[in-house]
């Protein structure tokens, strides 16, 4: 063996990394994160502590391959000076040419990129210019304020255009079939080998110029291992076998704690939430009084001990009425737990005796939906609404939620960009999948949209307070809680960040 | 005798096309009506909308009517081509390629390890009939039932690899560390031999004997029930008496008169319980990680991935098929009647 086991990194993962293009449709957030540490981004998002814990920081963007940027006074121009010394990992200079067809590619090619980037403003080729071999720039129509950071979202990956244009064809001029399997990238990892469903190997890229102060990472070699038992991955690491896991078993957790050869670091989730939803445009749950009843009911302190253990952050409980104490989101909305409420809202909205309703949850997120779920069936039983509880294979469940077939289900979603505008925008208007409560407003959909290309801070902040107004009011959805992102890891590895794709990034990791 | 084996083997796989296509076609047309809509599952990703679904569902060729796809998709087997899987982003025919050989070597080695169990305790338990034995080897048979594979798996796991470290970490088929044998036949077991690496033989045996030995308790129970039975039935019949009566030596009594006529039925179980185990063994797999056909499949169907699916079905009704052929022709070699009907 070439590298020490000290230098390697063995990380197990219960999820498959199904391709190495993570654009292609349907890849999986395994995929992600596997794409973060090969390929290099224009930009990436800095990170911060939160206690004890790092965790990313959408507020400070630096630049990956790009060396500088600037953005003009009228905010709609980009310029991004390229690192000169950048390069492939065939060992081509990085170019302007390259980033450009890059660019190109997420805005051309049908790919997961392509609606991601239209957050941005990103939408067109003629967007992308090349002002020399080392400088190009970005021009938005509107001073869109996602662009940049649209940039340093996972699909922003930046590809060597020889390579992939060399394998190429006429049907798939973006080279996608070819990069599902093969890469072509700059990134601080080269991918080794490659057997989806059993184990990647990635080696460091020892020319790799993208990191902060130009630093090569501290592991030399990683191997990812697919391990699909999560109490399996939870011995591996207890044992010292293995270096890291996350999306581990509650149960295991507190094992994980107390053990002697690892460790567990654990941060809320700070741009997720797990939540009820409602369809606001289905009979009973049209009517905001209903909402607000079953807000009122639901028992919030027994199931977040009783379907997390209470490792997470409460978003409910908040301390105000009706006006937000500040414009960040989510944030504890002022739901409580007041059954005399919910009673009498239920008779005001017409159903004295209640009514009869489902709800579902998806089988993969069973371990905390389904003690959950019967919390919920008894607390609204006592206010006389009959509640069937439907547990769906995931397929189907998202299927449903696609077509809004379901009235009142519990979910969870994560936002790649957590700025709160953002978050309105994905969850809360237009007829799409992650709407997930159906909710129409046409106030939302104004504020959303001016707070898009608001370059005033004020004025932004003030647009997305009034979004959170309008969501504590209405009630389209019932915030739960942020759950606790848990990496169990071996005692001496340090440095892991919560990153907003929730996976985990090599690069910041070293052994001490 | 030859010839006539060759004929019926022939016979009997000319017959099974017309099933084989039947399940083809029933499994097709299943996993299209159960709920679930892979486009709108491997869309959902932070930015999927109506347009990103319909595109998706149109390069799956989802869009087509029922029948259309059925007659696109028999063309395609009949090239060979079983479409491209979702979850794990290779074509269907190299991803089973890959793991069908990991599930037959599980599968074999815990049916030796089955047979070599449930046939001696089988006859012990017929011969001792009623006696502590008997009652030792019915507790064993119901445990092994009993207990699902994912808690005796586990169970063993704790012990051999968590508490005692006796075992490798039960993940994969060989330890991450170490390097796969050249790939010869696929077995890693026959590989190693052939390569003549012992060491590395002796870490893929590690690692297979925990699954092959869960799998073989879960299975001890039909084959040592049924020998015993069997056994017993035999055991009572005319010609054992007159071979007692005889004096012929009691080894020879039960191996070589009581044994061979006491086969057949356990053969067939065997059969059963071979096509059974290769199919049925998706929670050894998940617990010790193995990268079989099973979980493939499962992981699949969870994600209504359709050609993995559909192609792991047909598989197994193939290895069926050829599973009966093979049982077939045991037969007439433990019970040359066979072969003259």
């Amino acid at each position: 063996m070439a590298q020490s086991r000290a230098e390697t990194l063995r990380y197990v993962t219960g999820a498959t990394i199904n391709t190495l293009d993570l654009t292609m449709f349907g890849s999986t957030r395994e995929a992600f994160g596997l794409s973060m540490n090969v390929y290099d981004r224009l930009f990436r998002f800095g990170r911060k502590k939160v206690a004890d814990y790092w965790v990313f920081d959408p507020d400070t963007i630096t630049g990956e391959l790009a060396k500088a940027y600037s953005i003009s006074p009228d905010n709609k121009v980009i310029t991004i000076t390229l690192r000169p010394d950048a390069t492939w990992h065939d060992g081509t200079p990085v170019t302007a040419e390259d980033i450009k067809w890059s660019l190109d590619r997420a805005v051309s090619a049908k790919s997961l990129a392509q609606p991601q980037f239209t957050t941005g403003s990103l939408t067109s080729v003629d967007q992308f210019k090349i002002v020399d071999p080392q400088t190009l720039t970005v021009t938005l129509e509107k001073p869109d304020r996602l662009a940049l950071a649209n940039l340093c979202v996972p699909y922003a990956i930046m590809i060597n255009s020889k390579l992939a244009k060399k394998n190429a064809t006429a049907e798939d001029p973006w080279a996608q079939e070819w990069m599902k399997t093969n890469t072509a990238a700059s990134g601080a990892y080269i991918v080794e080998s490659h057997k989806p469903g059993e184990s990647t190997v990635l080696r460091r890229n020892e020319k790799w110029v993208g990191g902060p102060g130009g630093a090569l990472p501290n592991f030399k070699r990683v191997i990812i291992q697919t391990v699909p038992e999560p109490a399996t991955r939870a011995n591996l690491v207890e044992r010292g076998d293995a270096d890291l896991a996350i999306d581990l078993a509650a149960a295991d957790l507190p094992t994980i704690e107390t053990s002697a050869k690892a460790k567990l670091v654990s941060m809320p989730q700070t741009n997720g939430f797990t939540h009820i939803a409602m369809n606001t445009q289905l009979a009973p749950f049209d009517n905001v009084k209903v909402r607000k009843a079953i807000a009122a009911a639901l028992p919030y302190e027994d199931m977040f001990k009783a379907a997390i253990f209470g490792r997470g952050k409460k978003l409910y409980d908040g301390t105000w009425s009706t006006t937000p104490p500040d414009a960040s989101f989510p944030q504890p909305i002022p739901n409580k737990t007041d059954p005399a409420l919910a009673k009498k809202l239920l008779a005001e909205a017409g159903y004295p005796n209640g009514f009869s309703t489902t709800f579902s949850f998806n089988v993969g997120a069973a371990a905390t939906a389904e003690p959950l779920a019967a919390l919920v069936k008894e607390a609204l039983g006592k206010a006389g609404i009959q509640v069937e509880i439907q547990k769906k294979p995931d397929a189907e469940f998202n299927t449903l939620a696609s077509e809004r077939k379901m009235p009142f289900f519990t979910d969870g979603a994560t936002a790649w960009l957590p700025y709160t505008y953002y978050f309105f925008y994905l969850y809360f208007t237009r007829e799409q999948r992650w709407n997930f409560a159906s909710f129409k407003s046409t106030k939302m959909e104004e504020l959303t949209l001016d707070a898009r290309y608001q370059t005033d801070k004020a004025k932004y902040d003030d647009d997305c307070v009034k979004m959170i107004e309008i969501f504590g009011a209405e009630t389209p959805l019932i915030m739960l809680w942020q759950p606790n992102h848990d990496a169990a890891m071996s005692k001496s590895v340090d440095g892991y960040t919560y990153q907003f794709y929730r996976q985990a990034d090599f690069r910041d990791l070293k052994r001490v | 005798m030859l010839a006539g084996i060759a004929r019926r083997v022939g016979r009997r796989l000319l017959a099974s096309i017309p099933a084989l296509l039947g399940v083809v076609i029933v499994t097709f047309t299943l996993m299209r009506v159960l709920p679930g809509d892979p486009a709108t599952f491997f869309a959902s990703g932070p930015s999927a909308g109506k347009e990103e679904i319909e595109e998706l569902r149109r390069t799956m060729g989802l869009d087509k009517p029922i029948p259309v796809q059925l007659v696109r998709y028999l063309g395609e087997i009949a090239r060979g081509d079983f479409g491209r899987s979702m979850t794990t982003g290779q074509p269907v025919v190299l991803d089973i390629k890959r793991r069908l050989p990991a599930s037959l070597e599980l599968t074999c080695t815990a049916l030796v390890i089955a047979l070599f169990l449930a046939i001696p305790l089988g006859i012990f338990a017929a011969l001792r009939q009623g006696s502590l034995i008997d009652h030792a080897v019915r507790l064993l048979c119901t445990l092994g039932v009993c207990v699902p594979t994912f808690v005796s798996g586990l169970l063993l796991i704790y012990a051999f690899y968590y508490l005692l470290g006796w075992a490798p970490d039960p993940t994969a088929r060989i330890d991450i560390f170490a390097s796969a044998p050249p790939d010869i036949t696929g077995f890693y077991l026959i590989d190693f031999a052939l390569t003549g690496d012992w060491e590395g033989w002796w870490a893929a045996f590690r690692q297979l004997i925990l699954p092959a030995f869960t799998m073989a308790l879960f299975v001890l129970a039909p084959l040592a029930r049924m020998t015993r039975a069997s056994m017993l039935a035999v055991l009572g019949s005319d010609f054992i008496r007159t071979a007692h009566a005889m004096g012929l030596s009691r080894l020879r009594i039960v191996v070589a008169y009581a044994l061979r006529n006491a086969l057949l039925p356990v053969i067939t179980i065997t059969g059963i319980v071979f096509s059974t185990m290769l199919g049925a063994n998706v929670l050894v797999e998940k617990v010790f990680s193995w990268p079989g056909v099973a979980s493939y499949a499962l992981d699949a169907l969870l994600s209504s991935d359709y050609a993995p699916v559909q192609a792991f079905v047909l598989l197994m009704a193939s290895i069926f098929v050829l599973v009966n052929v093979t049982i077939d022709v045991l037969y007439g070699i433990a019970d040359p009647r066979v072969s003259v009907a």
